[in-house]
Protein backbone atom coordinates (compact mmCIF):
# COMPACT_ATOMS: atom_id res chain seq x y z
CA UNK A 1 0.00 0.00 0.00
CA UNK A 2 1.49 3.28 -0.83
CA UNK A 3 0.60 5.30 2.20
CA UNK A 4 2.69 2.56 4.10
CA UNK A 5 5.51 2.75 1.82
CA UNK A 6 5.61 6.79 2.11
CA UNK A 7 5.25 6.51 5.90
CA UNK A 8 8.49 4.53 5.93
CA UNK A 9 10.43 7.06 3.86
CA UNK A 10 9.07 9.82 6.27
CA UNK A 11 10.15 7.47 9.21
CA UNK A 12 13.67 7.09 7.89
CA UNK A 13 13.83 10.84 6.91
CA UNK A 14 13.26 11.22 10.23
CA UNK A 15 15.68 9.35 11.80
CA UNK A 16 18.79 10.47 9.57
CA UNK A 17 20.90 12.73 11.80
CA UNK A 18 20.67 16.11 10.04
CA UNK A 19 17.14 16.43 9.60
CA UNK A 20 15.86 17.98 6.10
CA UNK A 21 13.15 19.74 7.28
CA UNK A 22 12.03 20.80 4.26
CA UNK A 23 11.64 17.61 2.74
CA UNK A 24 9.82 16.18 5.86
CA UNK A 25 7.30 18.50 5.39
CA UNK A 26 6.27 18.01 1.88
CA UNK A 27 6.21 14.61 3.10
CA UNK A 28 3.91 14.99 5.51
CA UNK A 29 1.80 17.38 3.76
CA UNK A 30 1.46 14.72 1.14
CA UNK A 31 0.55 11.81 3.09
CA UNK A 32 -2.42 13.50 4.78
CA UNK A 33 -3.79 15.21 2.04
CA UNK A 34 -3.68 12.68 0.03
CA UNK A 35 -3.22 9.32 0.98
CA UNK A 36 -5.16 8.98 4.20
CA UNK A 37 -8.68 8.60 3.35
CA UNK A 38 -11.74 7.45 5.21
CA UNK A 39 -12.14 6.04 8.57
CA UNK A 40 -10.25 3.17 9.57
CA UNK A 41 -10.50 2.87 13.39
CA UNK A 42 -11.96 -0.82 13.50
CA UNK A 43 -8.81 -2.06 16.32
CA UNK A 44 -8.84 0.70 19.02
CA UNK A 45 -9.04 0.16 22.74
CA UNK A 46 -11.14 2.58 24.31
CA UNK A 47 -14.16 4.20 24.49
CA UNK A 48 -16.26 5.96 22.06
CA UNK A 49 -14.00 9.36 21.27
CA UNK A 50 -14.68 11.78 18.68
CA UNK A 51 -13.22 10.66 14.70
CA UNK A 52 -13.59 13.22 12.30
CA UNK A 53 -12.40 11.69 8.84
CA UNK A 54 -9.92 10.90 7.44
CA UNK A 55 -8.53 8.68 10.36
CA UNK A 56 -6.58 5.64 9.93
CA UNK A 57 -5.24 4.12 12.83
CA UNK A 58 -2.68 1.36 13.49
CA UNK A 59 -3.96 -1.94 15.32
CA UNK A 60 -4.24 -1.89 19.26
CA UNK A 61 -3.79 2.24 19.80
CA UNK A 62 -4.68 3.08 23.16
CA UNK A 63 -7.42 6.37 23.30
CA UNK A 64 -8.78 7.33 26.78
CA UNK A 65 -11.55 9.36 27.34
CA UNK A 66 -12.97 12.81 25.78
CA UNK A 67 -10.72 12.48 23.06
CA UNK A 68 -11.21 14.34 19.73
CA UNK A 69 -9.12 12.69 16.69
CA UNK A 70 -9.03 14.52 13.07
CA UNK A 71 -9.23 15.20 10.30
CA UNK A 72 -5.85 13.98 8.53
CA UNK A 73 -4.78 11.90 11.26
CA UNK A 74 -2.55 8.74 11.21
CA UNK A 75 -1.78 7.29 14.56
CA UNK A 76 0.71 3.57 14.39
CA UNK A 77 0.30 0.50 16.03
CA UNK A 78 0.30 0.81 19.96
CA UNK A 79 0.21 4.01 20.58
CA UNK A 80 -1.30 4.91 23.60
CA UNK A 81 -3.21 8.31 23.62
CA UNK A 82 -4.37 9.59 27.22
CA UNK A 83 -7.59 11.99 27.87
CA UNK A 84 -8.83 14.96 26.39
CA UNK A 85 -6.33 14.74 23.72
CA UNK A 86 -7.63 16.77 20.18
CA UNK A 87 -5.38 15.77 17.48
CA UNK A 88 -5.81 16.95 13.65
CA UNK A 89 -3.66 17.11 10.44
CA UNK A 90 -1.07 14.79 12.54
CA UNK A 91 1.15 11.49 11.91
CA UNK A 92 1.96 9.77 15.03
CA UNK A 93 4.48 6.78 14.30
CA UNK A 94 4.36 3.84 16.49
CA UNK A 95 4.30 2.51 20.01
CA UNK A 96 4.11 6.58 21.34
CA UNK A 97 2.58 7.29 24.61
CA UNK A 98 1.31 11.15 25.08
CA UNK A 99 -0.18 12.65 28.66
CA UNK A 100 -3.43 13.98 28.98
CA UNK A 101 -4.49 17.16 27.66
CA UNK A 102 -2.42 17.21 24.46
CA UNK A 103 -3.58 19.76 22.01
CA UNK A 104 -1.69 18.70 18.25
CA UNK A 105 -1.93 20.24 15.15
CA UNK A 106 0.19 19.59 12.04
CA UNK A 107 3.06 17.69 13.97
CA UNK A 108 4.59 14.38 13.78
CA UNK A 109 5.54 11.79 17.04
CA UNK A 110 8.21 9.80 16.05
CA UNK A 111 7.99 5.97 16.68
CA UNK A 112 8.79 4.67 20.42
CA UNK A 113 8.65 8.48 22.08
CA UNK A 114 7.15 8.28 25.32
CA UNK A 115 5.80 11.76 26.19
CA UNK A 116 5.34 11.14 29.87
CA UNK A 117 3.33 14.66 31.23
CA UNK A 118 0.22 16.21 30.97
CA UNK A 119 -0.96 19.61 28.94
CA UNK A 120 0.43 20.19 26.32
CA UNK A 121 0.07 22.44 23.10
CA UNK A 122 2.40 22.81 20.32
CA UNK A 123 1.76 23.07 16.08
CA UNK A 124 4.27 22.57 13.08
CA UNK A 125 6.11 20.48 15.47
CA UNK A 126 8.55 17.46 15.70
CA UNK A 127 8.21 15.51 18.93
CA UNK A 128 10.83 13.23 19.64
CA UNK A 129 12.36 11.11 22.62
CA UNK A 130 11.38 9.88 26.41
CA UNK A 131 10.54 12.95 28.48
CA UNK A 132 9.47 13.28 31.90
CA UNK A 133 7.98 16.71 31.57
CA UNK A 134 7.68 19.12 28.65
CA UNK A 135 11.64 20.75 29.31
CA UNK A 136 13.21 17.43 28.56
CA UNK A 137 11.19 17.02 25.38
CA UNK A 138 13.30 17.00 22.29
CA UNK A 139 11.17 19.41 20.42
CA UNK A 140 11.83 20.42 16.17
CA UNK A 141 9.90 23.39 15.31
CA UNK A 142 8.93 23.40 11.35
CA UNK A 143 8.69 26.39 9.51
CA UNK B 1 -36.96 23.92 28.87
CA UNK B 2 -37.47 25.87 31.73
CA UNK B 3 -34.03 28.13 32.85
CA UNK B 4 -34.23 25.72 35.87
CA UNK B 5 -33.81 22.55 34.00
CA UNK B 6 -30.99 23.72 31.86
CA UNK B 7 -29.33 24.77 34.77
CA UNK B 8 -28.98 21.45 36.49
CA UNK B 9 -28.24 20.09 33.20
CA UNK B 10 -25.20 22.33 32.98
CA UNK B 11 -24.77 21.74 36.65
CA UNK B 12 -24.67 17.65 35.95
CA UNK B 13 -22.35 17.89 33.07
CA UNK B 14 -19.75 19.90 35.27
CA UNK B 15 -19.88 17.04 38.09
CA UNK B 16 -20.36 14.77 35.49
CA UNK B 17 -16.29 16.11 34.18
CA UNK B 18 -14.76 16.53 37.94
CA UNK B 19 -15.74 13.21 38.41
CA UNK B 20 -13.87 11.92 35.39
CA UNK B 21 -10.88 14.19 35.56
CA UNK B 22 -7.87 13.51 38.29
CA UNK B 23 -7.19 16.06 40.68
CA UNK B 24 -3.95 18.09 38.61
CA UNK B 25 -6.36 18.96 35.82
CA UNK B 26 -10.08 18.75 37.14
CA UNK B 27 -10.31 22.94 37.02
CA UNK B 28 -9.10 22.74 33.15
CA UNK B 29 -11.28 20.33 32.44
CA UNK B 30 -14.12 22.60 34.00
CA UNK B 31 -12.70 25.68 32.61
CA UNK B 32 -12.47 23.81 29.17
CA UNK B 33 -16.13 22.83 29.27
CA UNK B 34 -17.33 26.10 30.44
CA UNK B 35 -15.81 27.48 27.66
CA UNK B 36 -16.68 25.41 24.60
CA UNK B 37 -20.29 25.89 25.52
CA UNK B 38 -20.25 29.62 25.34
CA UNK B 39 -17.87 30.12 22.37
CA UNK B 40 -20.33 27.73 20.39
CA UNK B 41 -22.85 30.91 19.35
CA UNK B 42 -19.26 32.79 18.39
CA UNK B 43 -17.59 29.62 16.59
CA UNK B 44 -21.28 29.08 15.08
CA UNK B 45 -21.25 32.81 13.38
CA UNK B 46 -17.69 32.62 12.22
CA UNK B 47 -18.24 29.08 10.38
CA UNK B 48 -21.69 31.09 8.69
CA UNK B 49 -19.21 34.24 7.51
CA UNK B 50 -16.53 31.69 6.40
CA UNK B 51 -19.16 29.95 4.53
CA UNK B 52 -20.48 32.66 2.93
CA UNK B 53 -17.29 34.14 2.04
CA UNK B 54 -17.04 31.33 -0.27
CA UNK B 55 -20.66 31.81 -1.54
CA UNK B 56 -21.24 28.34 -0.02
CA UNK B 57 -25.16 27.70 0.81
CA UNK B 58 -25.77 25.84 3.90
CA UNK B 59 -27.95 23.98 5.85
CA UNK B 60 -28.21 21.30 8.76
CA UNK B 61 -30.95 18.64 9.09
CA UNK B 62 -31.65 17.90 12.78
CA UNK B 63 -34.07 14.97 13.87
CA UNK B 64 -34.94 12.13 15.55
CA UNK B 65 -33.23 9.05 14.72
CA UNK B 66 -34.35 7.30 11.93
CA UNK B 67 -36.93 10.18 10.75
CA UNK B 68 -35.09 9.99 7.21
CA UNK B 69 -32.70 12.77 7.70
CA UNK B 70 -30.10 10.84 5.43
CA UNK B 71 -32.90 9.50 3.15
CA UNK B 72 -33.74 13.44 2.20
CA UNK B 73 -30.34 14.02 1.67
CA UNK B 74 -29.72 11.37 -0.85
CA UNK B 75 -32.90 12.91 -2.62
CA UNK B 76 -31.84 16.44 -2.52
CA UNK B 77 -28.92 15.30 -3.47
CA UNK B 78 -29.48 13.81 -6.73
CA UNK B 79 -31.85 16.23 -7.92
CA UNK B 80 -29.06 19.21 -7.30
CA UNK B 81 -25.97 17.58 -7.84
CA UNK B 82 -26.19 18.60 -11.70
CA UNK B 83 -26.50 22.17 -10.20
CA UNK B 84 -24.13 23.02 -7.30
CA UNK B 85 -20.67 20.88 -6.10
CA UNK B 86 -22.02 19.57 -2.43
CA UNK B 87 -20.28 18.70 0.50
CA UNK B 88 -22.03 16.24 3.04
CA UNK B 89 -21.10 16.11 6.69
CA UNK B 90 -22.42 13.38 8.37
CA UNK B 91 -22.48 13.53 12.26
CA UNK B 92 -22.86 9.96 13.97
CA UNK B 93 -22.03 7.97 17.06
CA UNK B 94 -20.30 5.45 14.99
CA UNK B 95 -19.94 4.01 11.43
CA UNK B 96 -19.52 5.51 8.13
CA UNK B 97 -22.89 4.50 6.73
CA UNK B 98 -24.59 7.47 6.21
CA UNK B 99 -21.60 9.13 4.50
CA UNK B 100 -21.34 5.78 2.23
CA UNK B 101 -24.95 6.00 1.42
CA UNK B 102 -24.15 9.70 0.09
CA UNK B 103 -21.56 9.50 -1.65
CA UNK B 104 -22.81 7.05 -4.22
CA UNK B 105 -24.81 9.94 -5.01
CA UNK B 106 -22.38 12.49 -6.69
CA UNK B 107 -21.27 13.74 -3.62
CA UNK B 108 -18.53 14.07 -1.25
CA UNK B 109 -19.58 12.85 2.51
CA UNK B 110 -17.52 13.29 5.59
CA UNK B 111 -18.35 11.13 8.52
CA UNK B 112 -17.96 12.74 11.88
CA UNK B 113 -18.13 9.76 14.29
CA UNK B 114 -18.82 11.66 18.00
CA UNK B 115 -18.66 9.24 20.47
CA UNK B 116 -20.32 9.70 23.19
CA UNK B 117 -21.53 12.73 22.70
CA UNK B 118 -24.90 13.33 21.51
CA UNK B 119 -25.10 16.17 19.02
CA UNK B 120 -22.38 17.90 16.62
CA UNK B 121 -20.84 21.26 17.91
CA UNK B 122 -19.55 24.34 15.71
CA UNK B 123 -16.09 23.25 16.41
CA UNK B 124 -16.42 19.73 14.43
CA UNK B 125 -17.54 21.81 11.82
CA UNK B 126 -14.78 24.42 12.19
CA UNK B 127 -12.44 21.77 11.83
CA UNK B 128 -13.54 20.68 8.71
CA UNK B 129 -13.93 23.37 6.93
CA UNK B 130 -11.55 24.69 7.95
CA UNK B 131 -9.19 21.92 6.66
CA UNK B 132 -11.29 22.06 2.87
CA UNK B 133 -10.12 24.16 0.38
CA UNK B 134 -13.96 25.90 -0.01
CA UNK B 135 -13.41 26.94 -3.35
CA UNK B 136 -14.68 23.63 -3.98
CA UNK B 137 -17.98 23.83 -3.25
CA UNK B 138 -21.42 25.72 -3.55
CA UNK B 139 -23.25 23.41 -1.37
CA UNK B 140 -22.83 22.16 2.77
CA UNK B 141 -25.63 19.99 3.81
CA UNK B 142 -24.99 18.75 7.49
CA UNK B 143 -26.64 16.31 9.22
CA UNK B 144 -26.48 16.18 12.88
CA UNK B 145 -26.57 13.00 15.03
CA UNK B 146 -30.01 11.34 15.32
CA UNK B 147 -31.58 13.38 18.20
CA UNK B 148 -34.37 15.53 18.97
CA UNK B 149 -32.93 16.93 21.94
CA UNK B 150 -29.01 17.41 22.10
CA UNK B 151 -28.65 19.51 18.89
CA UNK B 152 -30.79 22.01 20.14
CA UNK B 153 -27.64 22.99 22.46
CA UNK B 154 -25.46 23.80 19.53
CA UNK B 155 -25.59 25.91 16.72
CA UNK B 156 -23.49 25.13 13.78
CA UNK B 157 -23.58 28.00 11.60
CA UNK B 158 -25.41 26.86 8.50
CA UNK B 159 -27.97 29.60 6.48
CA UNK B 160 -30.83 27.18 7.15
CA UNK B 161 -31.91 24.89 9.94
CA UNK B 162 -34.49 22.15 8.93
CA UNK B 163 -35.99 19.64 11.77
CA UNK B 164 -37.27 16.18 10.89
CA UNK B 165 -39.69 13.95 12.33
CA UNK B 166 -41.90 11.42 10.83
CA UNK B 167 -45.12 9.92 11.10
CA UNK B 168 -43.79 7.42 12.09
CA UNK B 169 -42.73 9.07 15.58
CA UNK B 170 -46.62 9.96 16.48
CA UNK B 171 -48.31 12.81 16.30
CA UNK B 172 -47.48 14.02 19.52
CA UNK B 173 -43.29 14.48 18.54
CA UNK B 174 -43.66 17.89 17.70
CA UNK B 175 -45.45 18.67 21.05
CA UNK B 176 -43.19 16.80 23.05
CA UNK B 177 -39.96 18.42 21.27
CA UNK B 178 -40.21 22.13 20.87
CA UNK B 179 -37.04 23.12 21.46
CA UNK B 180 -35.61 22.57 17.93
CA UNK B 181 -38.69 23.57 16.30
CA UNK B 182 -38.04 26.97 18.07
CA UNK B 183 -34.24 27.43 16.67
CA UNK B 184 -35.17 25.71 13.24
CA UNK B 185 -36.31 27.65 9.84
CA UNK B 186 -38.32 24.47 8.24
CA UNK B 187 -39.74 21.59 9.69
CA UNK B 188 -40.62 18.58 7.87
CA UNK B 189 -42.86 16.13 8.44
CA UNK B 190 -41.35 12.81 6.64
CA UNK B 191 -42.35 9.29 5.65
CA UNK B 192 -46.31 11.01 4.73
CA UNK B 193 -46.56 8.05 2.98
CA UNK B 194 -47.30 5.96 5.86
CA UNK B 195 -49.40 8.47 7.47
CA UNK B 196 -52.76 6.82 6.40
CA UNK B 197 -52.39 3.19 7.33
CA UNK B 198 -50.81 4.46 10.64
CA UNK B 199 -53.31 6.66 11.37
CA UNK B 200 -50.84 9.41 12.63
CA UNK B 201 -52.83 12.83 12.55
CA UNK B 202 -50.91 14.69 10.54
CA UNK B 203 -52.96 18.08 11.08
CA UNK B 204 -51.91 18.05 14.24
CA UNK B 205 -48.32 18.06 13.75
CA UNK B 206 -48.69 21.07 11.62
CA UNK B 207 -50.23 22.87 13.92
CA UNK B 208 -48.44 22.05 16.49
CA UNK B 209 -45.13 22.97 14.55
CA UNK B 210 -46.76 26.68 13.54
CA UNK B 211 -47.91 26.91 17.12
CA UNK B 212 -44.36 26.39 18.64
CA UNK B 213 -42.77 28.82 16.04
CA UNK B 214 -45.31 30.66 13.61
CA UNK B 215 -42.21 31.77 11.38
CA UNK B 216 -41.18 27.99 10.36
CA UNK B 217 -41.95 26.73 7.20
CA UNK B 218 -43.70 23.27 7.36
CA UNK B 219 -43.81 20.89 4.55
CA UNK B 220 -44.71 17.12 4.63
CA UNK B 221 -42.48 14.55 2.55
CA UNK B 222 -41.62 11.50 1.64
CA UNK B 223 -38.16 10.38 0.71
CA UNK B 224 -39.22 7.17 -0.24
CA UNK B 225 -42.12 7.75 -2.91
CA UNK B 226 -40.09 11.73 -3.54
CA UNK B 227 -43.32 13.83 -2.86
CA UNK B 228 -42.56 17.06 -2.23
CA UNK B 229 -39.05 17.08 -2.19
CA UNK B 230 -39.28 19.60 -5.22
CA UNK B 231 -41.17 21.56 -2.90
CA UNK B 232 -38.46 21.23 -0.04
CA UNK B 233 -35.82 22.36 -2.62
CA UNK B 234 -37.91 25.37 -3.61
CA UNK B 235 -38.44 26.30 0.67
CA UNK B 236 -34.63 26.32 0.70
CA UNK B 237 -34.42 28.35 -2.03
CA UNK B 238 -31.53 26.10 -3.86
N1 LIG C 1 -41.77 4.66 4.06
C1 LIG C 1 -40.79 5.55 4.18
N2 LIG C 1 -39.61 5.17 4.68
C2 LIG C 1 -38.64 6.11 4.80
C3 LIG C 1 -38.83 7.46 4.40
N3 LIG C 1 -37.69 8.15 4.66
C4 LIG C 1 -36.81 7.26 5.18
N4 LIG C 1 -37.39 6.03 5.26
C5 LIG C 1 -36.76 4.80 5.80
O1 LIG C 1 -36.56 4.98 7.18
C6 LIG C 1 -35.33 4.37 7.60
C7 LIG C 1 -34.40 5.40 8.27
O2 LIG C 1 -34.05 6.38 7.31
P1 LIG C 1 -32.69 7.20 7.41
O3 LIG C 1 -32.61 8.09 6.24
O4 LIG C 1 -31.56 6.28 7.67
O5 LIG C 1 -32.98 8.03 8.74
P2 LIG C 1 -32.00 9.01 9.52
O6 LIG C 1 -32.83 10.08 10.11
O7 LIG C 1 -30.87 9.42 8.66
O8 LIG C 1 -31.45 8.04 10.67
P3 LIG C 1 -30.17 8.23 11.65
O9 LIG C 1 -29.10 8.88 10.86
O10 LIG C 1 -29.86 6.82 12.05
O11 LIG C 1 -30.66 9.04 12.79
C8 LIG C 1 -34.73 3.75 6.36
O12 LIG C 1 -35.07 2.41 6.31
C9 LIG C 1 -35.39 4.54 5.22
O13 LIG C 1 -35.47 3.80 4.04
C10 LIG C 1 -40.11 7.82 3.88
O14 LIG C 1 -40.37 8.98 3.52
N5 LIG C 1 -41.05 6.83 3.79
MG1 LIG D 1 -28.81 9.27 8.94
Amino acid sequence: MRMKELLKQLEQLLNEKDLDLLKIQELKTEILKNHIKGLKIENYIGDYPTFMEPVILGDSVKIGDDVLIGPKVYIGTDSVIEDYAEISNSIIFDNVKIGKNFKLDSCIIINNSKLNFDNFSSKNCILKGIAESEEELEIIRER
Amino acid sequence: MSEKRKKDIQRIKELESINLATDDIRDLVVQTKMKVAKDNEQLARQNNEELKEHNIKSVDIVGAIGAGKTALIEKIVEILSEKYRILVICGDITTRVDADRIQAHNAESIQINTGRECALNAYHIHKIIENKDLDDYDLLFIENVGNLICPSEFTLGTDTRITVVSTTEGEWVIEKHPMLFKMSQVAVINKIDLAERLGTNVQKMLKDAKEINPNIKVITTSAKTGKNIDKLIDILEL
